[in-house]
């Protein structure tokens, strides 16, 4: 038996020990790699931007995923709440699975942390757990009334006693949905939504749902769309840029620029902010794991990718020797 | 001393599933069960206090809105799946389900027909523009049966066919990288949070 003909038997759990390996060991040895942003990313970012310190302006985060793909959506959750309050930017929850509830939750207590004066009900608002049957009232009568349609918070009390809600009526006012979905429940708030009221819709999924939703953003009924782990680590660079950027000229964070992302990278293993070009910016604040994890868990995703793309060149040359062996004898 | 025992226990619990990799086992099924289990459980009680006690009980018993009597024993109907000889029951509150489906038919004709074929309808101004022309195109044809796919159109309609297999390509690339993150998520889980080994 030839060196061909025993990688085609080899049993399948040595490749799963390979994978294991090629992700256990980035993870423990961690190291910098750059991020680069792509433009459904970056067109997403721009747009949350837009709302900064108004008063008129709010955005909703909608929960469609439970558990299971957390790996992937629950940093693209944080960075986007992170965003929200770095900039003063009213948001609201919302989900319509039980299984969201709790990660909805959890999400915003870990985004907040480190923000000390917000507060529920004035800087965000957490609609909560929605039943399913109630998806087409609440989002076709957000489109008249949000305070009418929710009615009341996941701590009972009512929307429309909220400070957030001044300024705050119908999709008017509450002018960007981003849906962070396992399945194809973007459509229904592109249906729904964008369709009867013309609100703006962007999304975050899993990788596995992204291919689906790029007619809507070929389109221009997204206004934006993070996919998966790729996507959650783009947004967490923006955030680290833009929103979270701090110096004398720019004490609450600064504006998107296409030059300033283009030059900057943020290594995320030391205590220094970013590069520019060949300007290197030091602090002596590390970066918390929880506004990096997508970027790290990137690491050890390209190096899989690599090892994932070696496996397929070795059986496709295995595949062709063996027949062509097979042919001459 | 919770978070420590939630860990342990996730952790647990992950080991087990992990462990279908290298073969079926009773571990894997006990785990498997059990989120069965564990989501039913966490399911009905949030239901029933975020459904059944706003939208049933408490208007209808508390409030005196009578009117609501009406969805809620056409909700009950459901339940008439369970009977043999009663089981037609339930297709009216399926019936009264797929008319609501049916209002969002035209909106649905609209953002996935009328502006798709709006935005594949623009001018040839680009490489991008054409590469979508003749992708859309020779797709269509691939999928139009009534002439045979021979000679020249064969050709065209074979291009439809290299498009599809770009378009699942990246379909299944995709598919990889979901499935590594989410094993990533995982080992972050037992490497961070369970052993503290990451920072």
């Amino acid at each position: 038996m030839t060196f061909w003909e025993k990688i085609q038997e080899i049993d399948r759990r040595w490749i799963y020990l390979v994978v294991l390996l090629c992700i256990i060991i980035p993870l423990l040895i961690p190291f910098n790699s750059k991020t680069y942003v792509t433009e459904p990313t970056s067109n997403l970012y721009k747009k949350i931007d837009s709302f900064a310190g108004k008063e008129d302006k709010a955005m909703l985060l909608s929960f469609s995923h439970d558990a299971s793909t957390m790996a992937e959506l629950f940093p693209m959750e944080v960075s986007i709440l992170r965003h929200c309050f770095e900039r003063n930017i009213k948001v609201f929850t919302i989900c319509f699975s039980p299984a969201a509830a709790p990660l909805m939750a959890y999400a915003i207590n870990v985004a907040k942390e480190d923000y000390e004066n917000l507060e529920s009900g004035v800087d965000y608002c957490n609609f909560g757990y929605k039943p399913y049957g109630l998806f087409l009232p609440i989002v076709l009568g957000m489109g008249d009334d949000v305070s009418e349609a929710v009615d009341t918070d996941t701590d009972g009390r009512k929307i429309k006693n909220l400070e957030i809600m001044k300024g705050i009526r119908n999709y008017d006012d509450l002018n960007l949905i981003v849906d962070f979905a396992a399945s194809s429940a973007v459509f229904s708030w592109i249906t729904y939504a964008r369709v009867r009221f013309g609100a703006n819709v962007a999304a975050g999924v899993t990788a596995v749902m992204a291919a689906d939703n790029y007619p809507y953003l070929q389109s221009g009924q997204l206004v934006g769309m993070l996919s998966g782990l790729k996507g959650a680590a783009e947004y967490e660079k923006l955030v680290d840029v833009f929103a979270a950027y701090e110096d004398e000229q720019n004490p609450d964070g600064r504006e998107f620029s296409q030059e300033v992302i283009k030059n900057t990278w943020v290594p995320i293993m030391e205590k220094t902010i970013s590069y520019t070009g060949d300007t290197e910016m030091q602090t002596d604040v590390e970066l918390p794991y929880k506004f990096k994890q997508a970027r790290i868990g990137m690491n050890a995703q390209s190096i899989a990718h690599i090892m994932i793309i070696i496996f397929i060149i070795i059986g496709n040359v295995g595949y062709f020797l063996s027949k062509k062996n097979n042919n001459e004898v | 001393m919770f978070e420590i025992i939630s860990n342990i226990v996730a952790a647990l619990l992950t080991l087990f599933i992990f462990s279908f990799l290298y073969k079926d086992n009773p571990f894997y099924r006990f785990a498997e069960y059990l989120l069965v289990g564990v989501t039913m459980g966490y399911a009905i009680p949030l239901v029933y206090t975020n459904a059944f006690i706003p939208f049933v009980y408490r208007p209808i018993f508390l409030e005196g809105n009578f009117w609501l009597i009406i969805p809620s024993i056409l909700g009950i109907l459901y339940t008439f799946r369970f009977s043999e000889k009663l089981s037609w029951l339930s297709r009216y509150p399926i019936v009264f389900g797929m008319g609501i489906v049916g209002m969002g038919v035209p909106m649905s004709m609209h953002s996935s027909v009328l502006v798709q074929m709006r935005y594949a309808m623009r001018p040839i101004d680009n490489i991008n523009t054409l590469i979508i022309f003749i992708g859309t195109v020779s797709i269509l044809l691939y999928f139009y049966f009534s002439k045979p796919h021979k000679g020249l159109y064969g050709k065209f309609t074979n291009i439809g066919i290299w498009f599809m297999m770009v378009g699942f390509g990246a379909s299944f690339g995709y598919t990889v990288m979901a499935r590594i993150s989410l094993l990533i998520g995982r080992i972050q889980f037992l490497l961070g949070d369970f052993l503290g080994l990451i920072k």
